[in-house]
């Protein structure tokens, strides 16, 4: 799912490197000279062990291999919101106290204002159960950095040129050179292949078709996941739920029309980088689910299987301590009832009245 | 709790009239960004759900900043935002400063027209 935004940006791009001077590519040299690291480095490896070195399988495993760096990289930045995400539990009553005092209320004013208050309690428990925009954006320019590689690689080796880093001249017409399963350059989008027609092009195009689907599939079925399994039932009711289903089924689409421009080597990097995606989204749902969500029922119920339960504090516990604390919890709250003294309930004005209080007339009858 | 609402500061009852045609010109680059941020928050956005650790979200934020200080200074303001939406920050209300005498008005959908003489 966080490869969403990619499409976005990379879409309007497609003919950027005709152009002379390119402003993009010039402000993503640092990241492009680390992407040829990475991707030259796992060459290096991948051929040490034998592999061939302008062989298709030997790059397209190098641009996994820049998938598997880059998403680990990012695993600290997944593990900080995992433990924030369980802090959450703690604050709960607090967050519940908010969402009732603004229950219904839809109008702008309201809403800004639980916005506000829901925030200030997050910084005031030092949590908050998102990660925030930057993870998400950080992935986009590593991402264009890898399609700029790819667009100069073909550029490059056409003008017999290196990259900008380690992919000298020599590695560079090796990567132009590499086709998958030895008929599809890694260079190719589908634009170009139907448009120019070179030899072996109907398998270029079968192949990228087939790329093009599962990536989106990914990508989707991520997308499926969360919403169906994830959600607890409060965020089902808002407005941004039923945006969120729409979206489910329309960013496909747009997603078919940047597929089109795509060089193979970038979508390759996207499907593997959205099964990674999908792994650890199945790994969080399995055993960090969204509370009240209905993968934290299937959760309660294997956990019950398994006679395990869940404690206050979100931890696993064997059932027979689980019971034992609910009896004492269930104990304590009917010894404060007993100790709280008896409040005397509010009553309206009317009520008063007919009850036989007499409430001083606050509005004195006006004569004319 | 969404962040698909702009913050009442960030919207006005004000309509865009074809007299104003010549003083809009000088607003045209902030409405073309507030466009674009439109668009990304009525799509995008959406489909991320709720990410932003902060009160206004990122891109809320960025349809103040260029309310008020224009396209290239309200996109810098917002890249400095994003940039401190990490997930080791404390998060919490961050408005955007309001510019010192700003006189334009701002539309229900947040664009930005000329004050009426009126």
């Amino acid at each position: 799912m966080l490869d969403l935004l990619f499409a976005a940006a990379a879409t309007p791009t497609p003919d950027a490197s005709a152009g002379g001077f390119d402003l993009f590519s010039t402000i993503l040299w640092p990241l492009k000279w680390l992407v040829e690291l990475i991707l030259v480095a796992w060459h290096a490896i991948f051929t040490f062990f034998g592999l061939g070195t302008n062989d298709g399988i030997t790059w397209v495993l190098s641009i996994v291999g820049l998938v598997l760096v880059v998403r680990s990289a990012l695993i600290p930045l997944f593990v900080k919101q995992i433990k924030s995400q369980r802090k959450m539990m703690e604050i709960a009553p607090e967050l519940r106290k908010v969402q009732d005092k603004y229950r219904g209320k839809k109008d702008q004013l309201s809403r800004e204002a639980m916005s506000r208050e829901t925030m200030a309690l997050y910084k005031k428990h030092g949590t908050t159960p998102v990660s925030g925009c930057l993870p998400l954006l950080v992935q986009m320019p590593i991402f264009l950095s890898l399609f700029y590689t790819l667009s100069d690689v073909k550029k490059h080796a056409e003008a017999g040129l290196g990259g900008v880093g380690l992919l000298n001249p020599e590695l560079t017409l090796e990567f132009y050179d590499a086709k998958l399963f030895g008929v599809a350059p890694l260079h190719t989008s589908l634009m170009e292949a139907i448009q120019l027609q070179p030899a072996g092009w109907e398998a270029t195009v079968t192949i990228l078709v087939i790329l093009v689907i599962l990536m989106i599939g990914s990508q989707f079925m991520t997308q499926l996941q969360i919403i169906s399994k994830n959600l607890s039932p409060e965020a089902k009711t808002g407005q941004a739920y039923q945006m969120q289903k729409i979206m489910l089924y329309v960013l496909p689409l747009a997603f078919i029309f940047s597929g089109v421009f795509f060089p193979l080597g970038v979508v390759i990097y996207w499907f593997i980088s959205n099964l990674w995606t999908m792994g650890q989204q199945f790994l969080v749902i399995r055993n960090m689910p969204t509370p009240g969500s209905e993968a934290a029922k299937a959760r309660e119920e294997r956990l019950a299987r398994k006679g395990k339960a869940l404690d206050s504090q979100g931890k696993i516990v064997p059932i027979e301590k689980y019971e034992a604390e609910q009896q004492r919890l269930y104990e304590e709250a009917q010894r404060a009832k007993e100790q709280a003294p008896k409040r005397q309930q509010p009553v309206g004005k009317q009520r008063a009245k007919k009850q036989g209080n007499k409430p001083k007339p606050q509005n004195p009858p006006v004569d004319h | 709790m969404s962040s698909a609402t702009l913050p009442a500061s960030a919207t006005g009852d004000a309509h865009f009239s074809a007299s104003d045609i010549l003083t809009a010109v000088p607003l045209l680059p902030r409405n073309a960004v507030l466009a674009v941020l439109h668009a990304y928050r009525a799509t995008i956005s959406h489909a991320y759900g709720d990410v932003c650790k902060y009160y206004p979200s990122c891109s809320a934020y960025a349809v103040g900043a260029v309310q008020q200080h224009g396209a290239v200074k309200g996109a810098a303001l917002a890249a400095a935002r994003i940039a401190r939406c990490h997930p080791w920050a404390q998060g919490g209300i961050d408005d955007v400063r309001p510019r010192e005498g700003f006189r334009h008005h701002l539309t229900p959908h947040g664009f930005v027209v000329p004050p009426r003489k009126d």
